[in-house]
């Protein structure tokens, strides 16, 4: 299996805060991963600096995906490369329709202008995986979703996308339960049509049940504390993250 | 002084928003929408024109007015018992001086305003809209959408007034201004004035550049940074044009606009 | 010491006031270059302060009155005497000062603040300073807390005066700024060195005795990199019938990565016209706090200006007002920025009641070479009852496109079901309402220090319970 995306000695910061003290992590294609931790142990801060988010700067370390060196790239070009990141709070845009927001999209990513009656039944299909009402397509982006409609929202954009790498973070929060369930099915779709990467930081197995997770990272403190396979999941998940937070437990 | 668009209150004189200097030579024209009745009207102003409009008790008026080149305008309107006033205004170049005073004389009488513009890279724009709250109940509701580039400069003052008496009535105020390039002006003086206890009255602004948070929202889909800048800007205007319902008007604004079909 | 105000009926077609007809025998009486000439005989000015209050005076005549803001016609400079001799030179010992005039301190509870927190009181009685002092530690870090007077004629500030003094605030401001020049006396000079930073405010009272007397003091204060100064201002008067004139001149310049903080509560008499100026210049990385509570005069002009002229520099305004009967408050900020990089925040509240008029008035500039700068501004309005009157009038003016600024206002009343829950809990109405306008004003207490932040809310008692009468 060839390399995906390698992340070296990764120093990330915010505000003169160092936050990420070196990251090593690389992940091959098809794979997924799965990222836990405490709270603000810097998991999303990972996944920001991956697409490129301008809250962060990076002060050391690389970013090397497909073989190049991204560390420096402008989120819209990391995005033509293949990476998503699907926001824990996507934003608000009022004035764009949902439809031709990802359209453009869509464009933007793959190079090829599509007919708008190719791209509405594209987006309908992904609709219909996520059991989302197809009026939301004509709705402005995200503006007055409800949580669950805009994860789902973000979903929707994964399937159309189709990228190299998925970074999921924190998809699952916040979700009743069968929302949870239709958003795991649009991961599971993507996994199928694609055999893309996936990364996804969580709190929760719920999410994880449908899919088989090849390696576990554990982030405490800005380093990566401990890493395995699927079975670190279960002993987290009983034992908590006492033992990899610095001072031990209270 | 022979001064347009008086602002209300005059404020500090260094800061050019009081007045401006303009002659202009008005045509007058006078619109009434007699009790019970609806009307819509859709104008292209190219004119120095002053219109005065009435609109009866529960009648409403839905007036669509398009500005493109140098001219000068005045919009006085008078707002009976439970009468509705819809104002969408767009503003697509030129130099224009435009003054829009409203007055909601009745009970419940309501006003909503829309208005937008991009004035391209030369234009320039001298807004004044005051609102009198008159009756009792009565309502306004006013935003403003726009986009500034190259030499384009522009003044929106909004006056919100509740007279003493007009009680229970409400009244906002949005301003929200996008600046493309370094060497554009804006100026924006929204005002509430107040000799009532019993009403609710907001104003609010945003003005600079497109929030950075959107910019890095779309751009991590895909999207480069002057494409969203683009997206954005065509929206705001796209979006009150959408409410124009006529087809013939909507089609030469776009042409005016330089855009293509819808789809594209 | 309760004494009745009573003020005449105020005009309120402020709208329609032109100043026109009245301006050619308005404030002109009075003041001539002999005067002048005399006054600064009398204070032994060094020449170029002579020569300054000559020219300034020669502005102030040929000047235009505003044409803008509340009416100031009932002011009649016929009966102010712009000068007043002390009756005895400038005092360091508290018990040397003349007996009513410590009376009157001491009711006010100067001496005791000194003792208490205050790093230094400086205290202006009519026009001259009587009392000064500041804390022996104070002194020995260098810092210099003086009148201006004394600065002057001091071999190591006179040349620091002469290149400061009335440069941020030029007599061609203003009609009234030309008036300060020319009768300008007593007031506070401030001097921290680079490096020092004082974690105790410094204070100053003025107190305006005389009927019918301006007070035209002075406030420069220069505070170099690195440092930090709080320093208070508090303004108080008896009430006379006849109305009098306070055009003060606040001058503020902060040096690079220094903060200066300037509190102020004004209380001054409800027969006073307040046409004051205050304004600061702020160096790279440099910060000014005004914070300011306007609660006293019969008519109000204050727009404390913050000048932001180095990268970096930081302006915060918190300011309220409170209007009550025959009182026309017209009070704000005024922001420039002028450097990249540099920010504004400005959040105000104002209440009107028993007919007061108070205005927000506010002006946010972004100059072309701003770039990266950001301005927020807040304000809310209170309306107590419908006789009196609240109008809000900013205004932004921004020359760049690399800026980002924002403003919300908000105008209404005390929410009926607020005042229910307090009654349900035994309050009766007058104290539930005064409890929430307390809560309105708590933008600016909280910014206070403890004894300040309890007069305020005493004077917010005072006003809600209409028991000034």
């Amino acid at each position: 299996m060839s390399e995906l995306l390698k992340i070296s000695g990764l120093r990330v910061g915010a505000e003169d805060k160092e936050i990420l003290h070196g990251v090593d992590l690389t992940i091959n294609e098809g794979e997924t991963h799965v990222i836990m931790g405490p709270n603000g142990a810097g998991k999303s801060t990972l996944g920001a600096a991956i697409m490129g988010s301008p809250e962060y700067s990076i002060t050391g370390g690389s970013l090397i995906f497909g073989g190049e060196d991204i560390t420096a790239e402008t989120p819209d070009k990391r995005a033509k490369r293949g990476i998503f990141l699907s926001f824990q709070n996507p934003v608000e845009i009022p004035g764009i329709t949902l439809s031709s927001f990802l359209r453009s999209a869509y464009e933007q990513v793959t190079g090829e202008r599509i007919k708008l009656f190719a791209f509405k039944k594209k987006l309908q299909e992904a609709m219909e995986i996520l059991q989302m009402n197809p009026e939301y397509a004509d709705r402005e982006l995200n503006v007055g979703f409800s949580g669950g409609e805009k994860k789902k929202a973000e979903i929707l954009q994964l399937l159309v996308l189709r990228p190299k790498l998925a970074i999921l973070d924190e998809t699952d929060s916040g979700l009743d339960v069968d929302a949870v369930k239709t958003v795991s099915a649009g991961i599971k779709a993507y996994r199928e049509q694609t055999g893309g990467s996936l990364l996804i930081i969580t709190h929760n197995t719920k999410i994880l049940e449908a899919l088989t997770v090849d390696r576990t990272h554990i982030i405490a403190d800005g380093r990566i504390a401990a890493e395995g396979g699927a079975e670190l999941i279960d002993e987290v998940t009983a034992n908590g993250f006492d033992k990899y937070v610095s001072g031990g437990s209270l | 002084m022979s001064g347009l668009n008086i602002l209300p209150l005059p404020t500090f004189a260094r800061l050019g928003v009081n007045f401006v200097e303009r002659d202009a030579a008005f045509e007058t024209e006078k619109i009434s929408v007699p009790a019970g009745t609806e009307r819509q009207i859709i104008q292209f102003v190219e004119t120095d024109s002053e219109t005065s409009v009435t609109i009866a008790e529960n009648a409403k008026l839905k007036l669509v007015q398009v500005f493109t080149g140098r001219c000068a305008s005045v919009l006085k309107t008078a707002v009976a018992d439970n009468a509705q006033f819809g104002l969408i205004q767009l503003y697509l170049g030129g130099d224009t001086v435009s003054e829009i005073i409203t007055g909601l004389n009745g009970y419940k009488a309501a006003f909503a305003a829309s208005i937008g513009y991009d004035l391209g890279a030369v234009g320039a724009l001298d807004l004044n809209l005051v609102v009198n709250h008159y009756g009792r109940k009565s309502t306004s509701e006013i935003t403003a959408n726009g986009v500034l580039r190259g030499n384009a400069q522009k003044t929106f003052k909004g006056t919100i007034d509740f007279k003493n008496g007009a009680s229970g009535s409400k009244g906002s105020e949005k301003e929200d201004v996008i600046l493309l390039d370094e060497s554009v002006v804006n100026k924006t003086v929204p005002v509430i004035l107040c000799a009532e206890e019993d009403v609710e009255g907001s104003h609010g602004a945003t003005i600079g550049r497109i929030d950075e948070k959107h910019i890095y929202y779309m751009r991590s889909r895909g999207i480069p940074e002057d494409k969203i800048y683009e997206m954005i800007t065509c929206a705001r205007l796209a979006r009150l044009i959408g409410r124009i319902g006529d087809e013939e008007a909507k089609k030469r604004i776009y042409s005016i606009l330089g855009w293509g079909d819808e789809d594209e | 010491m309760k004494e009745k105000t009573q003020v005449a009926d105020v005009d309120r077609a402020f709208y329609d006031f032109r100043y026109d007809e009245d301006e050619k025998n308005f404030l002109d009486s009075g003041i001539t270059p002999d005067i002048i000439r005399e006054i600064s005989a009398e204070k032994g000015d060094p020449e170029w302060m002579t020569e300054f209050r000559l020219h300034s005076l020669d502005v102030y005549s040929r000047l235009k009155m505003p044409q803008w803001g509340p009416d100031i016609s009932g002011l009649d400079m016929d009966r102010i005497v712009a000068y007043l001799r002390p009756q005895k030179r400038m005092q360091s010992d508290w018990n040397s000062v003349p007996d009513d005039i410590r009376e009157t301190f001491e009711k006010l509870g100067i001496p005791q603040a000194e003792r208490e927190s205050l790093a230094g009181v400086g205290a202006q009685y009519d026009s001259e300073l009587v009392y000064h002092n500041v804390r022996k530690e104070v002194a020995e870090s260098g810092v210099v807390y003086t009148d201006l007077e004394s600065a002057m004629h001091d071999e190591h500030y006179a040349e620091l005066i002469k290149t400061h003094f009335m440069k941020l605030v030029p007599p061609t401001d203003h009609k009234f700024a030309a008036l300060h020049g020319a009768v300008w006396s007593g007031g506070s000079f401030v001097y921290v060195p680079a490096g020092v930073r004082l974690d105790i405010p410094l204070q100053s009272y003025f107190r305006l005795n005389a009927r019918g007397a301006g007070q035209f003091e002075h406030t420069l204060i220069i505070v170099e990199e690195n440092a930090y100064l709080h320093f208070i201002e508090g303004c108080s008067a008896p009430k006379y019938y006849e109305a009098s004139l306070h055009a003060g001149c606040v001058e503020l310049y902060v040096g690079k990565n220094s903060t200066l903080r300037y509190s102020t509560i004004e209380n001054w008499s409800k027969n006073m016209y307040n046409l004051n100026t205050k304004r600061a210049t702020v160096a790279e990385g440099g910060k000014v706090e005004w914070v300011s509570g306007s609660f006293g005069s019969h008519v109000s002009y204050l727009y404390p200006m913050s000048i932001l002229n180095g990268r970096g520099a930081r302006a915060e305004f918190t300011g309220i007002t409170f209007a009550g009967e025959g009182q026309n408050l017209d009070t704000g900020a005024k922001i420039v920025h002028n450097a990249p990089e540099t920010s504004s925040y400005m959040n105000t509240r104002s209440i009107s009641k028993s007919g007061g008029i108070s205005t927000f008035r506010s002006s946010v500039v972004v100059n072309e070479n701003a770039v990266g700068s950001k301005s927020a501004v807040s304000c809310e309005s209170l309306m107590l009852d419908s006789i009196s009157r609240s109008d809000t009038i900013p205004a932004m003016v921004i020359k760049t496109d690399k800026a980002d600024v924002g403003h919300e206002a908000r105008i209404g009343r005390i929410s009926d079901e607020a005042v229910f829950y307090l009654m349900s809990r035994g309050l009766d109405e007058n104290s539930a309402k005064a409890l929430i306008v307390s809560g309105f004003a708590e933008n600016v207490s909280k910014e206070l220090p403890l004894e300040y932040a309890a007069e305020m809310n005493n004077l917010i008692n005072i006003e809600m319970k209409g028991s000034i009468g």
